[in-house]
């Protein structure tokens, strides 16, 4: 069943992208002037689109022929894939500190990944031309690649899918409610500004609400970067900045309780020195022969 | 030679100083010894290390050649000789299989309990932080370390003493041939895995590595028997295997396993055997212990994936788990080499320290503290002082840690710390002790201060001291793992202060591994395995040498302080150990002045009668008696022709064996070789055996049952001649004889043991009853 959903998912981001690609196609305005000049290759069937190209080709010395080089289609998604690389990484560069990624850049790694599994699956563009082996593997630098999974593992690590909802679409209620929760609290930091113990006292109340809601959340998995960077910076000014420190008011008893409890020992060892009684050995002679050596002496000590 | 003297003053350990005659003495002295000798022989002393007890006697290693035994072994086929040795594969994988499952239930009840406790604990110290009462959390800590140690300590003193401890040192006289009562028991096992859980969880300074060497031994010697006598339960297999010989052999393997599952070290499980025990090796043997290190150490790592929930992922090899060295991060440089060796006499002082701290320490107890509630509240009292030096280190230490990234510590405290920073003094001693060890070797520079350091490693000596001795089960491991890994980590710390580059030098891990190494090295003096299974635990080859040079600087410098901390409990003990070679200068004694003589013999055909009056006599309890051709009234010696143990007599007199019952016998069966089996090993008293005043009348022929060759010596045999003897065939007895090959006296165990290298040359050790 999950996995008939997710097919039925991954068809219809193929088939969103394809659509797009074909309006691309349709409006050439929007191209780079590259793609642009082999527009044509795109509308003639695969075969003479391989001799087309190979005399082009001729005429521009750093072009390659077509089938070795790449065709229409994949130039397109290649172009595709930069303008929305670029608009992701911008956003995460926007918002690395204090860190908001997970809240400001999920649309834009979305159309990333959607247009990334586009070029990797393996359905067959328009013209039965898949792009998979030309745009991804054809040379040992893999940048496509490795670019990708670099985003990618920045957005696991972040675990922006756990402040997110379940198709990544928009914050998740829980992120929601937090971040109200977190206002709260920094709206009652902003107001004692001034005073540090008063502002220790009267926000206390919203701040450990604040705490109690991070640990659940620590504990049901639905933290992410964002989160918890914002927790730990009002973490810091809580304890660092405002000095909201518990005091060390207990010296006194638990040194008493300390000294009793190492004293017990003392008490113990000196009276089982004084009371129990010492446990001794019994020596015992064992049998020998003298050492003088002849078997008289054997004898002679039982005649 | 002059300087070799004895001891002729049988009273305390003060006024022996100044008496002192030579050992090798005419007529004259020796007169005057034996006046002296009789004038003080219910003479009582205190304990002290310089005692051979009567309680232990050797095993029997020497195969008794009888005509039981050839007639068995003619009736058995080719085949049946094939069916034992693959019976011996099937026993060794059997005993890795339960030593694997053993350290498998230790590790996850240790993990749950302590989980349990720490976790009350913690919610505890958080409520009364905020609100106050941090002093009700102390005392709650210390009745709950308390309690589990109460419950472990009255199992262990009550129940079975000799489970105390970390069981390497009486697993160590086992496979050096002393028979210690009641330590390869099912009862002994119970009481050590179920001590070993109590007092791990109850926070004590001590490891759950050692008693797992013990636990192995101990369920080699019951699976190779097939059955348990404690139980009173026979499956009827492996009967071949009950007897000394084989039972020893297994419980090499068995020890060899126990480690290799404590540690995840199977070639360093093999080289313990054979560096503490085993003189009797060859190839085979080594490579069926092998087998069954392999098969524990993968039975635990089975089990604990799938108790970890990813069963097949084949990750934890061992209870320890000192994590992964990176092989990037961990490399030494050839100008770190002398720092390392410094660190290894750094580590054989301060090993050598808390061995004479504990030595005294065993004393007083010896001495004091026999009784067993007393042990049990002793015990108690450790481990509420426990807790509360612990607690008051952390409430009174201000070093506070920001969070790891991936929140390695488990029970992390906050305290008085800024939110979001934890104890870091919290991590050493709110802990259970190997999880401590992994953090020192693995948290980033920077995670201690120097400070937190020092004072824990200085309060963690003193606890560890404290505890080892104690009547409860618990091994010395990682305690000293511990403490060398703070100070090591410490050293570094220092080090990449002083030089102030930040080069190879800044990575404190490394030398925390080194300072564990040569602490452990200063304290159990063990060399080749000890490095083997470091190196395995650590899974970094790279540091082999670096560990070598250590452990060998820790012993060196150790050695001349003290012995290792195993060598002097066995010595505390009082058992008669061989080591591997007799005291140097002592080729000057004879086996004339080494026997004991005269020897009580029997006749080939000798009187019932007799024979239970002999085994009788409490004051005596000799166990081997050399049969001769025939002795005159007048005590005069006879010809050796054999020699019977005690444990035979028994047998024979259990089944009635006499002549005059010969005829009448004929109708019953012959007795085989399985009936002394059956015995075996706890051979009953004599004192159950019962025999009728016309039985005592009759006669008893030994010539079927005795051992007809046995080994004997002439009289001028030298004392390193007799003691190699003893020592590379494993024997019991060994028989003077005279040139007329008449029997003069007998060595015994107790009679090589008792010399040994003091201060002023070769001493001799008493006997005594304890």
């Amino acid at each position: 069943m999950d996995l008939l959903t997710k097919c039925t998912f991954v068809m219809a981001c193929w088939a969103v992208t394809f659509i797009t690609v074909a309006e691309c196609s349709i409006y050439p305005s929007e191209m780079s002037g590259d793609s642009a000049r082999k527009l044509p290759s795109a509308v003639v069937p695969v075969s003479q689109a391989s001799t087309l190209g190979s005399f082009y080709s001729l005429s521009l010395s750093s072009t390659f022929p077509e089938d070795l080089g790449m065709n229409e289609y994949c130039i397109e998604l290649l172009r595709i894939y930069r303008q929305r690389y670029v608009t992701y990484a911008n956003c995460l560069v926007t918002y690395a500190r204090p860190v908001k990624v997970c809240q400001n850049c999920y649309t834009g790694f979305n159309s990333l990944e959607d247009i990334y599994k586009n070029i990797s699956s393996d359905q067959p563009g328009p013209g039965n031309v898949g792009c998979h082996d030309s745009l991804m593997r054809s040379d040992r630098l893999m940048l496509l690649y490795a670019l990708f999974s670099k985003l990618d593992e920045i957005w696991t690590s972040a675990e922006c899918k756990q402040c997110l909802t379940e198709d990544q679409e928009a914050l998740s209620n829980d992120t929601v409610y937090f971040m109200a929760t977190l206002n709260q609290s920094l709206a009652c930091f902003e107001q004692y500004q001034r005073n540090h113990t008063e502002l220790c006292k009267d926000c206390k109340a919203s701040y450990k609400r604040l705490k109690e809601l991070y640990g659940r959340m620590d504990k049901n998995q639905t933290l992410c970067i964002d989160l918890e960077d914002a927790m730990n910076i009002t973490q810091q000014l809580w304890s660092k900045n405002f000095s909201c420190l518990l005091p060390r008011e207990e010296t006194v008893p638990v040194i008493a309780v300390s000294s009793f409890m190492l004293f017990l020992p003392i008490i113990f060892y000196l009276s089982s020195f004084l009371h129990s009684e010492q446990k001794k050995r019994k020596l015992i002679h064992p049998k020998r022969a003298k050492s003088n050596n002849s078997l008289m002496n054997i004898q002679d000590k039982f005649s | 030679m002059a300087n070799i003297s004895k001891k002729v003053s049988w009273s305390g350990r003060g006024d022996d100083r100044g008496e002192r005659t030579p050992l090798l003495n005419g007529a004259e002295d020796g007169k005057y010894n034996r006046h002296d000798i009789v004038r003080s022989r219910l003479k009582e002393i205190p304990h002290n290390a310089k005692l051979l007890s009567l309680k232990y006697e050797s095993l029997d290693y020497d195969n008794s050649e009888n005509q039981l035994f050839l007639e068995e072994e003619r009736r058995m086929s080719h085949m049946g000789f094939r069916c034992l040795e693959t019976r011996r594969w099937v026993i060794c994988g059997l005993i890795g299989f339960l030593t694997g499952l053993i350290a498998c239930l230790i590790d996850i009840a240790v993990e749950k309990l302590a989980g349990y406790k720490y976790s009350a604990v913690k919610q505890n110290i958080e409520k009364f932080t905020e609100f106050g009462g941090l002093s009700i959390s102390l005392i709650l800590w210390a009745v709950l370390n308390s309690a589990f140690v109460m419950v472990g300590a009255i199992a262990v003193a009550f129940f079975e003493p000799i489970a105390a401890g970390s069981g390497i040192p009486q697993i160590k006289c086992y496979l050096n041939g002393v028979k210690i009562p009641r330590v390869v028991r099912l009862k002994t096992l119970a009481i050590k895995v179920f001590g070993v859980i109590c007092s791990v969880a109850g926070g004590l300074a001590v490891g759950k590595e050692g008693p797992m060497i013990h636990s192995g031994a101990v369920v080699a010697a019951g699976v190779s028997q097939g059955r348990s006598t404690s139980l009173k339960k026979d499956f009827k297999i492996f009967e071949y295997f009950r007897r000394d010989t084989e039972k020893r052999d297994f419980v090499s393997a068995g020890a060899a396993a126990g480690v290799s599952a404590a540690f995840g070290a199977p070639v360093g499980g093999v080289l313990f055997s054979l560096e503490e025990g085993a003189s009797f090796w060859n190839q085979m043997l080594t490579w069926r212990i092998f087998f069954a290190s392999m098969i524990s150490t993968f039975t635990l790592n089975f089990f604990l994936s799938i108790y970890h929930g990813k069963p097949g992922e084949l990750s934890s090899p061992g209870l320890i788990n000192f994590g992964r060295f990176d092989s990037d991060s961990v490399q030494y440089n050839l100008y770190e080499i002398p720092l390392f060796i410094i660190m290894g006499a750094l580590g054989g002082v301060l090993g050598a320290l808390f061995n004479v701290i504990n030595y005294w320490l065993t004393i007083f107890r010896i001495r004091y503290i026999h009784r067993p509630c007393l042990q049990v509240m002793e015990a108690m009292l450790v481990a509420a002082v426990t807790a509360t030096i612990s607690f008051a280190m952390i409430y009174f230490s201000n070093d506070c840690q920001p969070l790891g990234q991936d929140n390695t510590e488990e029970y992390s405290l906050q305290l008085f710390c800024a939110d979001g920073e934890y104890n870091s003094m919290a991590t050493a001693f709110f802990n259970t002790p190997e999880r401590s060890v992994r953090s020192l070797f693995h948290n980033p520079p920077g995670s201690y201060n120097p400070l937190t350091l020092g004072v824990f490693t200085l309060a963690y000596f003193v606890l560890a001291v404290w505890t080892y001795g104690l009547t409860v089960s618990a091994g010395v491991f990682i305690p000293s793992l511990l403490i060398g890994a703070a100070w090591g980590r410490l050293f570094g710390i220092l080090l990449s202060t002083i030089t102030s580059s930040q080069s190879i030098w800044a990575d404190p891990g490394k030398y925390a591994l080194i300072g564990a190494a040569a602490q452990l090295g200063g304290i159990v003096r063990m060399t080749l395995s000890l490095t083997v299974i470091l190196v395995e635990a650590t899974g970094s080859v790279t540091y082999g040498f670096p560990i070598m040079l250590v452990l060998m600087t820790a012993k060196i410098v150790g050695d001349y302080f003290i012995e290792g901390l195993y060598d002097v409990h066995i010595k505390l003990q009082s058992v008669p150990f061989l080591h591997w070679e007799a005291p140097p200068t002592s080729h000057w004694l004879t086996a004339r002045e080494v026997m004991s003589s005269p020897v009580t013999c029997f006749n080939r055909v000798e009187k019932v009668g007799r024979i239970v009056d002999v085994l009788s006599n409490t004051s005596t309890n000799h166990n081997g008696f050399p049969v001769v051709a025939h002795t005159t009234e007048n005590d005069e010696p006879g010809k050796i022709c054999g020699l019977i143990l005690r444990s035979q007599l028994i047998v024979l007199l259990k089944h009635k064996v006499f002549v005059e019952r010969a005829s009448s016998r004929l109708s019953h069966r012959k007795l085989q070789l399985k009936d002394f089996r059956d015995a075996y090993p706890r051979f009953p008293p004599i004192q159950s055996i019962h025999v009728s005043q016309d039985e005592r009348e009759c006669m008893m022929d030994l010539t079927e049952f005795m051992n007809p060759t046995p080994y004997t010596v002439p009289q001028e045999t030298s004392l390193p001649r007799v003691f190699k003897l003893f020592r590379a065939l494993g024997l019991r007895h060994l028989v003077v004889v005279d040139n007329e090959n008449r029997v003069v006296g007998l060595v015994t165990r107790k009679d090589l043991a008792r010399y040994h290298l003091g201060k002023d040359g070769l001493e001799e050790l008493h006997l005594a009853q304890t």
